[in-house]
């Protein structure tokens, strides 16, 4: 499959920046902008972690309601529009999941803490390009895949180290040794360069 | 501890996934203005966000553009002139009659979900069976052709896995289920995922990950109970040599 699509979506249109400030003005013609940039990739995201396209959808659109409402805590000249609306994307897609399984969910003060606008700033400006997207791909690619596997269960089901090796069945130590190296090579592969292309 | 030793630890605090006791310890670095880690940090959420592309594409509804920009439109139509008891009155005879029909269709509407859920799973199943069978790297064996049963095909791709398309398999008796098998020449049965076959004795599993084709003797399935076992506890009913 391509993400080629989402990404000339997300470069052919108004730059963020000039959304964002859209955003904080709440003007109402802007929300489909910004759908039309990230809702596909957004979909896409909550998609591949609930597995269930009629919850996805109402998890988009409160992924976007989130944003509106909270635009105004974003810093529009300095900050990264994409990757905080996809953070919050995977946080409510995670959270759902974490709800209905009947694991606990994450405290609020967590959840703040991880989606607030305030700490998507001072992002390369690519960090979402299509460069960046053959980078990562190709780093995830090279790895093994104990360390494949646990890097997408943190990132694709939001578990914990400890969760992980309950859920493989595996010592907490075996899990670490996976994480730890395949966030090394993650780190080694692409570096500060990767995310600014 | 010190930034150094919190290294590992950025990309998953990044993630949201550290355990409460070690969030605390980076969240004091955090809060300490000039620290090392507030910029290790930032780095490590830019890494986290590029992951959002290994999402495979998915297209979303049609319909769902529209609901998103519904979030924030302006009411289109105005209430202005009417008096406010008839206004009320309007409302509540329709949103009783919303209510009854809303619980109809969320019933329908579930139910459809469900099917739906269980064919795109289906979907990205065979696409992914396809994908490994196309590939000229596949290697392809058949088993069970002189035997009454179960026969079919295993095919071993070294990048994508291992697929085991099978007939005349019985689905496996209440607390039983069948264990896929990789095993190296001269090496011991290595676990590679449990399934059940269908009603019709059809079979399909697709045991994800690389293969090492050359060190692999054979593919093997036994009946295991529903857990699973580390070592296969009864005589394979399948066996598939490369």
């Amino acid at each position: 499959m391509t993400l080629l699509p989402l990404l000339f979506a997300i470069y052919a249109g108004e730059d963020d920046r000039s959304l964002a400030v859209r955003l904080k003005r709440r003007e109402p013609a802007v929300m489909g902008e910004l759908y039309d940039r990230y809702g596909k990739l957004a979909f896409s995201l909550i998609y591949r972690i609930v597995r269930d396209i009629g919850v996805a959808e109402d998890l988009v659109q409160e992924t976007f309601l989130r944003v509106w409402n909270r635009a105004q805590g974003f810093d529009a000249e300095r900050g990264a529009l994409g990757p905080w609306l996809l953070a919050v994307a995977r946080n409510r897609a995670i959270d759902y999941v974490r709800s209905s399984s009947g694991k606990m969910s994450r405290g609020a003060m967590e959840l703040e803490a991880a989606e607030h606008p305030a700490v998507f700033v001072n992002f390369e400006a690519e960090v979402l390009s299509q460069d960046s997207a053959r980078r990562v791909r190709g780093a995830l690619g090279r790895l093994n895949e104990n360390q494949r596997h646990v890097i997408e269960l943190a990132y694709f089901e939001g578990l914990s180290q400890s969760e992980m090796a309950e859920r493989m069945g595996q010592p907490l130590g075996t899990v670490k040794t996976w994480v730890r190296s395949a966030l090394k090579n993650l780190r080694d592969d692409l570096g500060e360069k990767a995310i600014t292309a | 501890m010190s930034c150094d030793e919190l290294r590992d630890q950025y990309e998953l605090y990044a993630l949201g996934v550290l355990d409460a006791a070690e969030r605390a310890e980076l969240d004091q670095h955090l809060h300490r203005e000039g620290d090392p880690c507030i910029e290790r940090v930032q780095h490590a959420r830019q890494l986290v966000s590029g992951l959002a592309l290994i999402a495979p594409e998915s297209r979303p509804p049609a319909r769902l553009r529209s609901r998103v920009v519904g979030l924030v439109s302006e009411p289109k139509h105005s209430w202005f002139g009417v008096p406010a008891w008839i206004a009320v009155a309007a409302l509540a005879i329709v949103a009783a009659w919303l209510l009854n029909t809303r619980r109809i269709q969320e019933r329908t509407l579930a139910d459809a979900r469900q099917e739906l859920s269980r064919k795109n799973v289906e979907l990205a199943q065979l696409n992914e069976a396809f994908a490994l069978m196309n590939d000229p790297a596949a290697k392809q064996v058949v088993f069970g052709e002189a035997a009454p049963k179960p026969r079919g095909r295993v095919f071993v791709n070294p990048k994508q896995g291992v697929l085991l398309l099978a007939s005349n398999l019985t689905p496996a008796p209440a607390g039983k289920i069948y264990e896929m098998w990789i095993i190296p020449k001269g090496g011991s049965p290595a676990p590679a995922g449990l399934f059940q076959s269908q009603s019709d004795g059809t079979a399909m599993y697709l045991r994800k990950g690389a293969v090492d084709v050359a060190s692999t003797g054979a593919i093997a399935v036994t009946l295991e109970p529903e857990t699973g076992s580390q070592a296969p506890t009864t005589t394979p009913l399948i066996v598939a040599a490369l």
